[in-house]
C-alpha cells in the first residue's frame, strides 16, 4: 500500500457463521481518506464487515466468506494473504475496552515491539505522538508506568486507539469505540476521528445517528446482512432513497 | 397481612450449629500444631539443642539426629517433580487453549478425574516401570531420588494442567483479538501476551503443586529406596522427611529415646506447608 490512505473495494461479499447468514452479496466502494460509518439494527452484521477487513473474521468456527474485497490493492480474502502485514495496515478499536493488563506505556509500545523495535528512545517518541494523535498525552504524560486498568473508561477507549496508531496503519476500524462512555469522552473521540480525517481511512461502527451524521462522510445502512443503502451522509440524512432507511433514521423502525 | 414484628425465635439456631463445628476444626487444627511443637520441646529437654540436628548421620537411637539428608531428599524430589512436570502442564494448556477449545470441558473432566487417583497407584505405577527402567538405563539399583521425582511429576502433573488451563482461560478473548489485530503472530500472542498475563496465576498453581509434592509421602516411599545417608546423586536411594517419618512410626515408637524427633520433622513439614500457603496469598496479592 502507498502512503495515501488506501481506497476501499468490496464485491458480492457474503458471511456465513455455519448456517447463519451475516453478511450477504454486500458491494460498496470507499474512497480513501474518508470516514465511512456503518448504521443498523444489532445483529445486522456490522461487526463482520469491520472483522473481515482484517480477517479477523477467521478466528470464528466455520465461518465462510466469499466475494472480493480490494483495499489500497491488496485482495485480502485471498488465502495466501498475509495476515500479519494486513493487520499492521488495518488497526482495529473494539466496542469494549480492550486495554491490555500492562501499564500504559506497555500498551501502546506493545505493536512497536512486535516489529522488533528494541530502543528505548525510539519507543518513547512512538508512545508519546501516538498519545498525542489520540489526545490522550496531556492526561497520562508522567503516568506512563501506571497501569493502564487505572485510566477512566474515555481514557482506555482513547489508549486502544493510540495503540493502533503505533503501528502507523492506513485505515481504522472503529467497532462503537463510544457506546460506553459518556458525552464529553465521545465528543473527544469525534474530534480525534475528525483530526485523523484524510489521512487515515476510517470506518465506523456506531449506534449512536448523530455521530453518524456529525463525523462520517459516508454512511452504509445494514439490515439482516444486506446492504440496503450506501450514500454520502448528508444524503442519506435528509433524503433517503429507501423506505426502509427512512423508517430506521426516524425511529419507526420495529 | 400482619406487620412483621420482632424476628422469629430460633432464626440463629442454625447459625449456631455451623459455627460450633467451624470452632472445633479451627481447635484441632491448633491442637495438632500445639501437640508438635510440645513433642518439639521435649526433643529439646531430652537431647537439648542438638547440634547433631543439622549434621547428615541420624542414628535416633544414638543421639544422632541429622536430619540434612531429609531435608535434601524432600528439596531434591520436588524440584525435579516442578521441574519436569511444569513445562508439560503448559504444554498440555497451550494445546487445549490455543487448539482444543471446543474439548475443553471433556479435557477438564478427565483431568479431574487424574486428580483423584490415589498416590499409591502412581506409586505401584513408578516401582513396576519406573524403577526397572532407570535400573535399566543406569546400571544402579533403580530406587532413587530420580524415581521419586518422576513419580511425584506424574502424580501433579494432572492437578498442575488442571489450573494452568484455568489460568490461561482467564485470558480474556478481547486481549488476544486486541493482539492480534496489531499485528502479532500466533506465537506472539502465546509469549507475549497469553503467558505473560497468566505469570502470577501460574506462579500460585506452581506453588500449590510445589506444597501438593512436598507432602506426598506413599508414592515416594515407594520408589525413593528409604536410604538414610546424603544422597551423592539423582540416582542415589534417599529418603524424604515424609518418608522417613513413615518408616520410624514403627521403628520409633513413643517410649523409646529419640521418638520426639519425629514431632520436630512433623513440625518442619507443618511450618514449610504454613510457608507455602503464605506465598500464595502474597503472589495473590501482587496479582491485584
Ligand atoms: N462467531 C459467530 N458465530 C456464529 N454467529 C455469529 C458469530 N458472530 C456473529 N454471528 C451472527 O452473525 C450475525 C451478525 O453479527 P454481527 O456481530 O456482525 O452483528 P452487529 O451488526 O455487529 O450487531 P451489534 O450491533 O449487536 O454489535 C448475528 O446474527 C450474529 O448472531
Ligand atoms: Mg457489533
Amino acid at each position: 500500500m502507498d502512503s495515501k490512505a488506501p481506497d476501499l473495494a468490496v464485491r458480492h461479499l457474503s458471511v456465513r457463521y455455519g448456517e447463519q447468514v451475516a453478511l450477504s452479496d454486500v458491494s460498496l466502494d470507499l474512497e480513501g481518506g474518508q470516514v465511512l460509518a456503518l448504521i443498523g439494527p444489532s445483529g445486522c452484521g456490522k461487526s463482520t464487515f469491520l472483522r473481515v477487513l482484517n480477517r479477523l473474521v477467521d478466528r470464528s468456527l466455520e465461518v465462510r466468506y466469499e466475494g472480493e474485497v480490494v483495499l489500497g490493492g491488496i485482495r485480502i480474502l485471498d488465502p495466501d494473504t498475509d495476515l500479519v502485514a494486513l493487520r499492521r495496515a488495518v488497526g482495529m478499536v473494539f466496542q469494549q475496552p480492550s486495554a491490555f493488563p500492562f501499564s500504559v506505556f506497555d500498551n501502546v509500545a506493545y505493536g512497536p515491539r512486535l516489529q522488533g523495535i528494541r530502543s528505548s528512545h525510539r519507543l518513547r517518541s512512538i508512545v508519546e505522538s501516538s498519545l498525542k494523535k489520540a489526545a490522550l498525552w496531556d492526561e497520562v504524560r508522567g503516568k506512563l508506568r501506571r497501569p493502564a486498568a487505572s485510566l477512566s473508561g474515555g481514557q482506555q477507549q482513547r489508549l486502544c486507539i493510540a495503540r493502533a496508531l503505533a503501528v502507523a496503519p492506513r485505515v481504522l476500524l472503529l467497532d462503537e469505540p463510544t457506546a460506553a462512555l459518556d458525552p464529553l469522552s465521545t465528543t473527544k473521540i469525534e474530534e480525534l476521528i475528525l483530526s485523523l480525517r484524510g489521512d487515515y481511512t476510517l470506518i465506523l461502527v456506531t449506534h449512536n445517528l448523530q455521530q453518524a451524521a456529525r463525523i462520517s462522510d459516508v454512511t452504509a445502512f445494514f439490515r439482516q446482512g444486506l446492504l440496503v443503502e450506501i450514500a454520502p451522509t448528508r444524503e442519506m440524512f435528509t433524503a433517503p432513497k429507501c423506505a426502509e432507511t427512512e423508517e430506521f433514521l426516524t425511529g419507526r423502525y420495529e | 397481612m400482619k406487620p412483621v414484628t420482632g424476628r422469629p425465635r430460633g432464626d440463629h439456631l442454625l447459625y449456631r450449629v455451623v459455627w460450633l463445628g467451624a470452632l472445633l476444626l479451627l481447635m484441632l487444627g491448633f491442637a495438632i500444631a500445639a501437640i508438635l511443637v510440645w513433642g518439639t520441646v521435649k526433643f529439646v529437654i531430652d537431647h537439648g539443642l542438638n547440634p547433631s540436628l543439622l549434621g547428615t548421620i541420624y542414628q535416633p537411637t544414638h543421639d544422632q539426629f541429622g536430619l540434612l539428608p531429609f531435608i535434601a531428599g524432600s528439596l531434591v524430589v520436588t524440584m525435579i517433580a516442578i521441574v519436569v512436570a511444569l513445562p508439560l502442564a503448559l504444554s498440555v494448556a497451550v494445546t487445549v487453549i490455543a487448539t482444543l477449545p471446543r474439548q475443553m470441558q471433556m479435557i477438564r473432566q478427565i483431568l479431574s478425574g487424574l486428580v483423584a487417583i490415589p498416590s499409591v497407584v502412581f506409586g505401584w505405577w513408578g516401582l513396576s516401570l519406573l524403577v526397572p527402567s532407570i535400573r535399566w538405563i543406569s546400571g544402579r539399583p533403580g530406587f532413587s531420588l530420580l524415581a521419586g521425582g518422576l513419580v511425584l511429576a506424574i502424580m501433579i502433573l494432572p492437578t498442575l494442567s488442571l489450573l494452568s488451563i484455568n489460568a490461561l482461560d482467564r485470558v480474556s478473548v478481547r486481549w488476544v483479538e486486541g493482539s492480534l489485530a496489531l499485528g502479532a503472530t500466533p506465537d506472539q500472542t502465546l509469549g507475549r501476551l497469553i503467558l505473560s498475563v497468566s505469570r502470577i496465576p501460574l506462579l500460585e498453581a506452581s506453588i500449590l503443586a510445589v506444597g501438593r509434592a512436598l507432602g506426598e509421602t506413599m508414592a515416594v516411599q515407594m520408589v525413593i529406596g528409604g536410604r538414610v545417608l546424603l544422597p551423592h546423586g539423582l540416582l542415589s536411594p534417599g529418603a524424604t522427611l515424609t518418608t522417613q517419618l513413615l518408616t520410624d512410626i514403627s521403628l520409633l515408637p513413643p517410649g523409646i529415646p529419640g521418638h520426639y524427633v519425629l514431632d520436630f520433622m512433623a513440625l518442619l513439614l507443618l511450618v514449610a506447608m504454613y510457608g507455602m500457603v503464605v506465598l500464595v496469598e502474597r503472589t495473590r496479592r501482587w496479582s491485584l
